[in-house]
């Protein structure tokens, strides 16, 4: 009878502000509405926030162009709260109420799993930065509008494998919180490291938001493994490797890089985090795309833009939804606008690092590829981008890079 | 692979140290059904309350535990007593349920005002670290001793509270009928306003707390309102002993239980021992069934 879901709240704001921004002109094509979906609370909380401003910030950035095809955008902003029941009932909201065509930016998997049903119904595009594999199942993207901006769990997991054959483990074992992208990512990491022909001394599944992990940390470390591959957020971490620290034991430690976050490594001090190996897909440090996301996110938010992955990929689903549909025209549905996310991302094309810049070359008649901030967003035929890996060893309480792992 | 006696102590100590943790909400709602009769779905957002308060003393003066211990407890009697004063004095004369979808009102106020005041990220003392105690195979991480020792000692103050004070009598009559209590010539609605005065201390003492062994978040005391209502429920609603070892057996039967049914069902398996000491004892563990006449 507690667990009623929370109510979503709006960050209000700032959609009634680019609400009023919109001019009022009658011959105007329909402006695009957008939902942006994000984990403004739970979980996710520590990137939420900057994710919906990216969006915020890409979309005033389209409409001071012009607009794409002419359609300005208009942004719904709600919090998912990093659960699937919120989202669910943000997104339904989102999309009866609001008649939003597109959702961009839910983070975990759970909730990406549970809207894009809806989305798919109402034939509205989702982009989402989630990991599970599950994600891109045919039956379940059956009108392939929904687009992936994250590296799923399975090049995680592939990563993983690789990241651990070079610190030169033989025998580790497996910590990873029940949730539906850190699970799979882990069982993906273990049917990766068996059929390599490596060994597993534990495997061990965790429940979140509990606190303590002390009985799971002990059972593992009986196995005595050479390294511990873990698979969970930051609040978990924190606990684990505090308590692991506190043991006394020596391990090696591999984690992704959304666990790492500064959070945790401001939690817990130099010490107990140095030399620990974080795996974490890479923003597209060279692109014009990245610089000008980075400029605006470290104004808006005040925090250094290396800090929040996601919202280099909110940044890019506004430009490549603004590309696709300048390269669709104004009237085209959102279906038509879906298939076109390949022609301005993927393939052969020049490639443009802004909106307006493709826009350019798209009423030339040119191909464009669009060379994301957070990739290159180049989808597959899952609709999947294929991000860069890259390992990390901490020291001194921050992360260094040691080598970029190829798959 | 065979566990030894030890590896079982272990899994005791650790349930110990998440049991004693959790008597403390589970105190406060017993606290409160005791005496206003109705399960207070806020419990948890105060124990947030109690974090927030302690983890703002602990930045302010630049990283002192003791005015973060303070500053937790302050803040959490704080929202107690406002709690009483502005939200369920208003209603009590409702009934229980409508105190309870007021406190279930309440808790996501609580959450939504600390989510716009202090934002939701997850804040974290920066703990220093320590060395577990060891003997032989067995550890004792401090911090779960400290966290341990700290709730025992609060739980003794209420408790002495309780019994050894003529304001604990006053509770103590009207735990037991507030009519009665009333006509007797008590003042029950100074003696409610201690009431709330103390829960909100209990709360902000277990927002403290889980503050220091886990993080500071709008959501970390409500995470813990499920156990909290479980532990409270099997011990007998209204007991507070029995709150308090409700909260401990369920941890520990948690904990025992990870060897056979793994982590993952740990959770279901507390709810389990919650059905079947229902099944056993409808009134809970430490309470005795009262006629109606």
């Amino acid at each position: 009878m507690n667990r009623i879901n929370r109510r979503q709240f709006i960050i209000g704001g700032a959609v009634s502000t680019l609400a009023a921004a919109l001019p009022a002109f009658a011959q105007a094509p329909a402006s695009f509405r957008i939902g942006a979906l994000n984990p403004i609370t739970g979980a996710g909380a520590n990137y939420g926030a900057g994710m919906q401003k990216s969006i915020l910030f890409a979309a005033a950035e389209i409409n001071a162009a012009g607009g794409a095809a002419g359609r300005k955008f208009e942004v719904f902003a709600e919090d998912d709260q990093t659960t699937p029941n919120a989202g669910v009932l943000a997104a339904k909201k989102l999309i009866e109420v609001n008649k939003v065509q597109a959702i961009l930016g839910t983070w975990a998997s759970g909730v990406s799993l549970a809207v894009m049903p809806l989305t798919n119904d109402a034939n509205a595009l989702l982009m989402h930065t989630s990991g599970a594999v599950a994600l891109a199942d045919p039956k379940l993207n059956a009108k392939k509008m929904s687009f992936r901006y994250q590296g799923s769990s399975k090049h995680l997991s592939k990563a993983f494998m690789k990241a651990a054959q070079k610190e030169g483990l033989k025998r580790p074992a497996v910590m990873a919180s029940n949730n539906p992208a850190t699970a799979p990512h882990a069982e993906g990491f273990r049917k990766e490291w068996l059929a390599a022909g490596g060994q597993l001394t534990d495997f061990v599944l965790y429940e979140p938001n509990r606190t303590s992990y002390r009985s799971e940390l002990q059972q593992v470390l009986r196995s005595k493994p050479d390294g511990i591959i873990l698979s969970g957020y930051a609040p978990d971490g924190v606990l684990i490797i505090r308590d692991w620290f506190q043991s006394g034991t020596k391990m090696k430690w591999i984690m992704p890089g959304f666990a790492a976050n500064p959070e945790f490594l401001k939690a817990l001090g130099n010490e107990p985090t140095e030399g620990i190996v974080v795996v974490e897909s890479i923003v597209n440090e060279g692109a014009a795309a990245y610089k000008a996301f980075a400029k605006q996110y470290e104004s808006v938010m005040g925090k250094p833009a290396a800090s929040n992955v996601y919202a280099a990929m909110c940044y890019d689903m506004v430009n490549v939804l603004a590309l696709a549909i300048e390269a669709a025209g104004a009237n085209a549905s959102s279906a038509v606008i879906a298939q076109k996310v390949h022609e301005v991302t993927t393939g052969p094309g020049q490639q443009v690092g802004s909106f307006a810049e493709g826009r350019t070359l798209l009423k030339q008649g040119k191909r464009i590829n669009y060379e994301g901030a957070s990739s290159s967003v180049d989808f597959d035929d899952e609709n999947d981008v294929d991000p860069t890996f890259a390992a990390f060893v901490i020291k001194s309480g921050a992360w260094q890079r040691t080598y970029l792992i190829n798959r | 692979m065979d566990l030894v006696w030890a590896d079982y102590a272990n899994l005791v100590l650790n349930g110990l140290a998440e049991g004693l943790l959790i008597a403390l909400p589970a105190l406060a709602v017993t606290l409160v059904f005791g005496v206003a009769r109705f399960p207070n779905a806020a419990t948890g957002d105060l124990v947030s309350v109690g974090g927030f308060g302690a983890f703002g003393a602990y930045k302010v003066s630049g990283g002192s535990f003791l005015m973060a211990a303070i500053g937790g407890l302050a803040a959490g009697a704080a929202a107690g007593l406002a709690s009483w004063q502005l939200v369920f004095k208003p209603v009590a004369r409702h009934g229980s349920v409508t105190l309870l979808l007021t406190s279930i009102g309440l808790g996501f106020l609580i959450r939504a005002l600390l989510g716009l005041g202090f934002g939701n990220e997850h804040n974290m003392f920066e703990l220093p670290m320590m060395r577990a105690w060891t003997m032989g195979a067995i550890a004792i991480n401090r911090m779960d001793g400290i966290v341990a020792l700290l709730a025992l000692a609060t739980m003794i103050g209420v408790f002495a509270l309780l019994h050894a004070t003529p304001a604990g009598r006053v509770l103590r009559a009207m735990a037991d009928n507030v009519d009665l209590a009333r006509v007797a010539g008590i003042n029950t609605a100074r003696a409610s306003a201690w009431m709330w005065s103390l829960v909100g201390v209990v709360c902000g003492i277990a927002g403290v707390l889980v503050g220091l062994k886990t993080q500071v978040s709008p959501e970390v005391g409500a995470e813990l309102l499920l156990a909290a209502f479980a532990a409270a429920v099997v011990g007998g609603l209204g007991n507070p002993l029995g709150a308090v070892a409700g909260a401990v057996v369920l941890g520990v039967a948690q904990e025992l239980s990870t060897p056979f049914v793994g982590f993952t069902y740990k959770i279901a398996l507390s709810y389990a021992v919650m059905l079947l000491v229902l099944l056993w004892r409808p009134q809970g563990l430490f309470n005795r069934v009262q006629g109606v006449r």
